[in-house]
């Protein structure tokens, strides 16, 4: 039924189909994108960058490209010294520098003799596990690389594991949350629209006020309000703050579509109204929520970034672009330049075949706007 | 018309009142107690229970909103929870640097941003049109955080040719010295999206008829765009800065934190951060007051600018 | 929501942050009524990384603010720049107290001739009087005031206790009528009465919130008080841009001081032939920004736009790799002056947490383990870029009550520590998680605050806890949800900080006392074995005896597994070759008073 009663045919996308083959920018943005979404999958099913999380170089591996091919780049090091006293013993840069601990290192020598009547409910086990004050169990040594293809991050990380894995969290976060911001505003503006009257303004009204709080706060009080974090977290504050584009665009397309001729004909023969806006109506605005699902995961993208910065980006256990840029913010003057390129180069690739490809697309779709994307 | 505006001016009080509810909602239920803070390192029942009936916390919610909306009437929010600072004076004070970044910024921007639409538009189409636009993809495409981290360690830094970051006296010093690469780097992330936006703008003009019509009339195409197409276009134009004034304000934060520019969208954070409740509450209601007002009075351009619009 | 971990506390210690001071932009400066004899004034540039509160020395609790007030205002006693361990020496008082046998009454008399700087709230030059320290140390217990210091002298002085609990019945504290306690026995001289013995009052005395304040001021500016800082102390506040610049000015009119210091310290020498017999202060404006991103201010330093610096994160850009200072600086002659704060990070237990509280063997077992799995050289390398040292004492290095040989229990032995939890059963679940002797699942809660830093401590945290196989989570939020929880003994787990307010090993065990549970004691641990020692200990004054008992009480905590000690942090600062005077002061933060620029090394 929808088919016959719908405004385009197949034919329609079809036709698009041919038009966005023919966009040569179109078509290479398109693979870029797909071969990001091949990356993720990947990623994501655990056959590449799994192991994002393991330290295989010392920290702060510089980048070197060639050491692929000459992979000696290995050095020892042991489990970080925890003696106290081989830590502060060491003596202080010379110069004009002022040593405070002079006194106290002389003193550390000796270690004293401290006699003490606390007892230790412990003592027991601890002598049978091999305890002992002054020597570690665990003397174990441990291999690392010095130098990485695209670096290492503090830990000693892989930077290119760990821009796949961003690239998965960031793509997924964009992704998801556009779908969840266009869902409502979808949702919302399809109500409003046809429905009108008391529900319009309703919505109307919840809309105004959401677009009157300024982001910013809008965003901080979300992110209040939801205490985990979690990718879960990220999705939730930005599909909750970015759904009122989609609205303010379905809405009216709603209000146009329900004087249509095939909206009437279909409400004679008693459909149910929930079935004439999405079965009925909603196939004919689908290239606008297409064309805005593609626009807002494009921008969600770049907002996880800022909600990184301000503290509500992914947890601890997952690596998203934002939370690379901002571990690498103040790396730079440190020379520690290659988790922000790599951050950012990865970001602005797939953010551009994006856009481009939404471009594309939107032109695609209405070919009288050709070149006109905004 | 008059009662037109009359109309959406009744509305700012349902608008207004959603807002009310939900900021109180998000910050004052489920956010955080100032109390604890202001106690400071040590504390014990008793000084947080003295604390928060002095801030008037402890009231019930009712009462507080009630509060709320009288300090909305009078526009007196008080002083500020965590420095005693009249709120008035607070944001005066902070609106003028925020300004001093964004009134160049939005004069510089929008200038550009027409001039170089137009001139694409002259040649849409083409090659360079569409490397431009490409370029443009590509400039948006990077985050503000990355332009802010390389731009003030480049330009700043490595160059010296902008102070890395401060604030002064006066207006001068903060136009020429401080708030240069600020704007520099606003513009390098606005200009691309305004221009691809503007530029659409007038692609719909041109294929407009009025166009055909003129062009059939024989006018130069160089008349034609710089007189009417850019007076059609800049309906929506200015339509679109006006809209985006109020969230620009505060939207400013990463730039003001990294320059130290004590602006809006910094004191927004801070006062979130301190649960500063009287500050969180006069920005909001004063950003989304203008807000309402610059949506209206582009509606009310919209109008003047050309008859055919229907206000309803 | 920001920086909230930095915020109050963790924001008070976090002085190693950023601290600069920088040169002047002669261009763009208004020219000044002081001026040096050449003409040019000596002006100071400090950086904070955080924005200050405002300027009531009862009121404001953050340490920033407090540095301003310190330099506007005068206490009773205060601390000699060069003898470390810090030493108490008379202010604006003529001598160190008379104190009674019975070490309950203390004495003050107070010089002649001080004046408060000049303002619109007295009529002619306001002097400084007894009055004026008994009036300032009432205001600290007002209950409108709500001060955060009030818990320093709460129960402890005779009388003004009962005008607090009136104040609290009929809402208005009584300034006027005199007690016992405070006796302003005539203009110069205050006689302060204990309720109790306490060996160190001089210290709480010396402490920048009891500073002396007009009463003519706070009335006249009532709730505004915080804008107006009226002092006897040798600057003023000239100029404050809220959140980005606070200007302070040499106070013509103030009566000076000679540098004469002496100091046990060879390194000192230069310093002393620096500015010995010199008249204080010499600095004629001090320009304090607010910035809040460290890439910032460290790059304002490299670009000669401020003069010293906290190297901060940025170890890298002054070390080589063998630890001497980089030639670009030994090429400027920039100084590194370094010293170890007084103050310590540690992370708590929550004792009343049903999943890792409480005294039961394997409930200790359980925590020291994951003491011993977390590893503090790495936090200190990778995280603090080695600005720090392991704190193995609640006490850090400087304090009374410190010894640098005591050697912790609990060293960091990841192997050890699934050792341990094996014996106390355990066992691992199908997923490889650890779980509770009984079965059932153990998942630790961490409190975290959102910045960036606090993201890389989550890190390692996760690390650590992977490598005892113990499941851990991270509850971010704000600092005042966590603190409010905190008091309520609601939170599992918190890493916080302490800063000394005066120099006394009493002022950081006094967090580990029962009875101080739901107020400073975070993790409300009450081992009666630690009270004990702490009851005896507070009865003693600064002795052997007393830091055996230190020694003892820190054994204590280490068996009972109180805390994961973290660490105390270095200061290391780069100065400018012209700022000359320059040292760090474990208790003072506002050093201007003490320093000199030369203007012909700066051109």
């Amino acid at each position: 039924m929808s088919a016959a009663v719908s405004h385009y045919s197949k034919g329609f996308w079809q036709l698009t189909w041919r038009r966005l083959a023919m966009d040569r920018v179109g078509v290479v943005s398109l693979i870029i994108v797909l071969m990001f979404f091949m990356i993720i999958l990947f990623s994501a099913f655990g056959l590449i960058a799994s192991d994002w999380n393991h330290e295989v170089a010392i920290n702060d591996a510089p980048p070197d490209l060639w050491g692929i091919l000459t992979d000696k780049h290995t050095s020892v090091i042991q489990p970080s010294s925890n003696n106290t006293l081989s830590e502060i013993s060491e003596p202080l840069p010379e110069l004009s520098v002022v040593d405070p601990l002079a006194e106290d290192i002389a003193k550390l020598r000796t270690p004293i003799d401290f006699s003490s009547h606390i007892i230790d409910p412990l003592a027991d086990t601890l002598r049978d596990i091999g305890y002992s004050q002054y020597v570690s169990t665990d003397p174990t040594t441990i291999e690392k690389r010095t130098s990485l293809p695209f670096g290492g991050d503090r830990w000693g990380r892989d930077v290119l594991k760990k821009t796949i894995k961003g690239t998965q969290t960031s793509l997924f976060v964009g992704l998801t949350a556009a779908l969840l911001a266009t869902f409502l505003g979808t949702l919302f503006g399809a109500f409003a629209g046809y429905y009108g009257s008391y529900i319009d303004d309703t919505l109307n009204w919840i809309y105004s006020v959401f677009n009157a709080i300024p982001y910013l706060l809008l965003v901080l009080a979300i992110a209040a309000v939801l205490q985990k974090r979690g990718i879960a977290t990220v999705v939730l504050i930005l599909g909750l703050t970015g759904w009122t584009g989609v609205f303010r665009l379905i809405r009216a397309e709603y209000m146009k579509h329900r004087a249509r001729e095939y909206v009437m004909a279909a409400r004679a023969f008693g459909v149910s109204s929930l079935r004439i806006m999405f079965i009925h109506i909603l196939p004919n605005v689908s290239h606008i929520v297409l064309v805005e699902i593609s626009i807002l995961t494009v921008a969600f993208i770049k907002s996880e970034v800022i909600l990184s910065f301000l503290g509500f980006g992914v947890a601890v256990d997952d690596v998203s672009w934002g939370s690379m840029l901002n571990d690498a913010q103040s790396e730079l003057i440190l020379g520690h330049w290659w988790e922000l390129v790599a951050a950012g180069g990865a970001m602005a690739l797939l953010v551009t075949a994006f856009s481009l490809f939404t471009d594309a697309i939107r032109d695609a779709l209405d070919p009288k706007a050709q070149g006109a994307g905004a | 018309m008059i009662i037109y505006i009359i109309r959406r001016l009744l509305q700012i009080i349902p608008i207004m009142l959603g807002v009310v509810l939900l900021l109180f909602f998000l910050f004052n239920w489920v956010g955080g107690d100032p109390a604890y803070i202001l106690a400071g390192k040590f504390s014990n029942e008793e000084q947080i229970a003295n604390i928060r009936h002095q801030l008037g916390i402890d009231r019930p919610a009712y009462v507080q909103i009630g509060i709320f909306l009288e300090q909305i009437v009078t526009g007196d929010f008080g002083n500020s929870w965590s420095t005693g600072e009249r709120v008035s004076e607070i944001i005066l004070s902070r609106l003028g640097p925020s300004l001093t970044i964004l009134l160049p910024l939005l004069f510089i921007e929008t200038l550009l941003a027409i001039t170089l639409a137009l001139a694409v538009a002259r040649i849409r189409g083409s090659l360079t049109d569409r490397m431009i636009m490409i370029f443009c993809t590509i400039g948006m495409s990077i985050s503000i955080l990355v332009y802010i981290i390389v731009f003030q360690y480049l330009f700043a830094y490595r160059l010296g040719w902008f102070p890395v970051q401060g604030w002064g006296n006066s207006l001068r010093e903060n136009l020429f010295t401080y708030a240069m690469l600020p704007i520099l780097i606003s513009l390098m992330v606005g200009l691309a999206p305004n221009l691809r936006l503007f530029r659409s703008f007038m692609l719909d003009e041109i294929s407009q008829d009025y166009v055909r019509t003129a062009r059939a009339k024989g006018l130069s195409e160089k008349r034609i765009l710089w007189i009417h197409v850019l007076r059609n276009a800049s309906i929506p134009i200015i339509t679109y800065i006006m809209a985006a004034l109020p969230g620009l304000l505060v939207g400013a934060f990463l730039i003001e934190r990294f320059f130290s520019i004590p602006g809006i969208g910094r004191e927004v954070i801070l006062a979130v951060e301190r649960s500063d409740f009287p500050v969180i509450k006069a920005i909001t209601v004063y950003v989304a007051i203008a807000t309402i007002f610059a949506n209206l009075l582009a509606d009310l351009i919209y109008k003047a600018v050309d008859p055919r619009v229907e206000l309803k | 929501m920001l920086r909230l971990t930095h915020y109050l506390l963790n924001r008070a210690v976090s002085r190693f942050c950023v601290l600069c001071i920088g040169s002047v932009l002669s261009m763009f400066m208004p020219t000044s009524a002081v001026h040096a004899d050449n003409g040019e004034p000596k002006v100071l540039r400090v950086a904070f990384p955080t924005a200050e509160t405002g300027f009531d020395p009862a009121r404001v609790h953050d340490m920033y603010s407090s540095t301003i007030n310190e330099s506007i205002f005068e206490r009773l006693l205060t601390y000699d720049y060069l003898a470390r361990p810090a030493r108490l020496t008379p202010m604006v008082a003529e001598s160190l107290p008379k104190i009674s046998d019975d070490g309950k009454t203390y004495t003050f008399r107070i010089k002649r001739g001080i004046y408060f700087s000049d303002d619109s709230a007295f009529s002619t030059p306001r002097e400084l009087v007894a009055e004026d320290f008994a009036y300032s140390f009432k205001r600290m217990l007002d209950p409108r005031l709500r001060s955060p210091w009030a818990f320093m002298i709460e129960g402890k002085i005779a009388g003004l206790d009962a005008l607090v609990e009136k104040a609290k019945r009929n809402g208005k504290f009584d300034y006027d009528t005199p007690i016992d306690g405070l006796y302003v026995v005539d203009r110069y001289t205050l006689r302060i009465t204990l309720n109790a013995p306490d060996y160190n009052f001089n210290y709480i005395v010396a402490h920048t919130p009891f500073s002396a304040v007009a009463r003519e001021v706070v009335e006249h500016y009532g709730e505004d008080i915080m804008a107006h800082p009226v002092g006897t102390g040798p600057y003023r506040l000239k100029q404050w841009i809220r959140g980005a610049r606070i200007v302070l000015e040499k106070r013509t009119d103030y009566r000076g001081m000679v540098w004469d210091f002496q100091s046990n310290d060879k390194n000192d020498d230069p310093l002393i032939r620096e500015m010995e017999g010199k008249r204080l202060p010499l600095i004629d404006r001090v320009e304090i920004f607010i910035i809040e991103e460290a890439q910032s201010s460290w790059l304002a330093f490299e670009r000669n736009e401020l003069d010293y610096v906290g190297i901060g994160v940025f170890r890298d850009k002054v070390f080589e790799h063998d630890g001497s200072l980089k030639a670009v600086w030994q090429k400027q002659n920039v100084r590194l002056v370094q010293a170890i704060d007084p103050e310590i990070t540690y992370t708590f237990f929550n004792f009343r947490d049903p999943m890792i509280g409480g005294f039961s063997k394997e409930k200790l077992a359980l925590r020291r383990a994951i003491i011993m799995a977390y590893d503090r050289q790495e936090e200190i390398r990778v995280i603090r870029k080695d600005q720090a040292i392991q704190a193995n004492m609640p006490i850090p290095a400087g304090v009374v009550g410190h010894d640098p040989r005591y050697r912790p229990l609990n060293r960091y032995d990841p192997a050890l520590a699934n050792k341990l939890l094996d014996a106390f059963g355990y066992r691992k679940d199908k997923n490889g998680w650890r779980t509770l002797p009984d079965g059932s699942p153990l998942t630790l809660k961490l409190a975290t605050g959102t910045t960036a830093i606090d993201r890389q401590f989550n890190e390692l945290w996760k690390k650590a806890m992977d490598k005892i196989a113990v499941h851990i989570e991270f509850n971010p939020g704000k600092f005042a949800d966590h603190i409010k929880a905190t008091k309520a003994c609601q939170l599992q787990m918190w890493g916080t900080a302490w800063i000394a307010d005066y120099p006394d090993g009493d002022n950081f065990m006094q967090l580990l006392y029962g009875p101080n549970t739901g107020q400073s004691n975070n993790g409300c641990y009450e081992s009666s074995a630690f009270d004990a020692l702490y009851e005896k200990a507070n009865r003693l004054p600064d002795s052997p005896e007393r830091n055996h008992l230190f020694l003892e009480m820190t054994r204590q905590m280490e068996v009972d597994g109180a805390w994961v000690l973290g660490v105390s942090r270095k200061s290391n600062v780069l100065v400018r070759p012209w700022v000359l005077g320059y040292k760090r002061h474990p208790i003072l933060n506002a050093p201007w008073l003490y320093l000199d620029i030369d203007l012909t090394l700066k051109q």
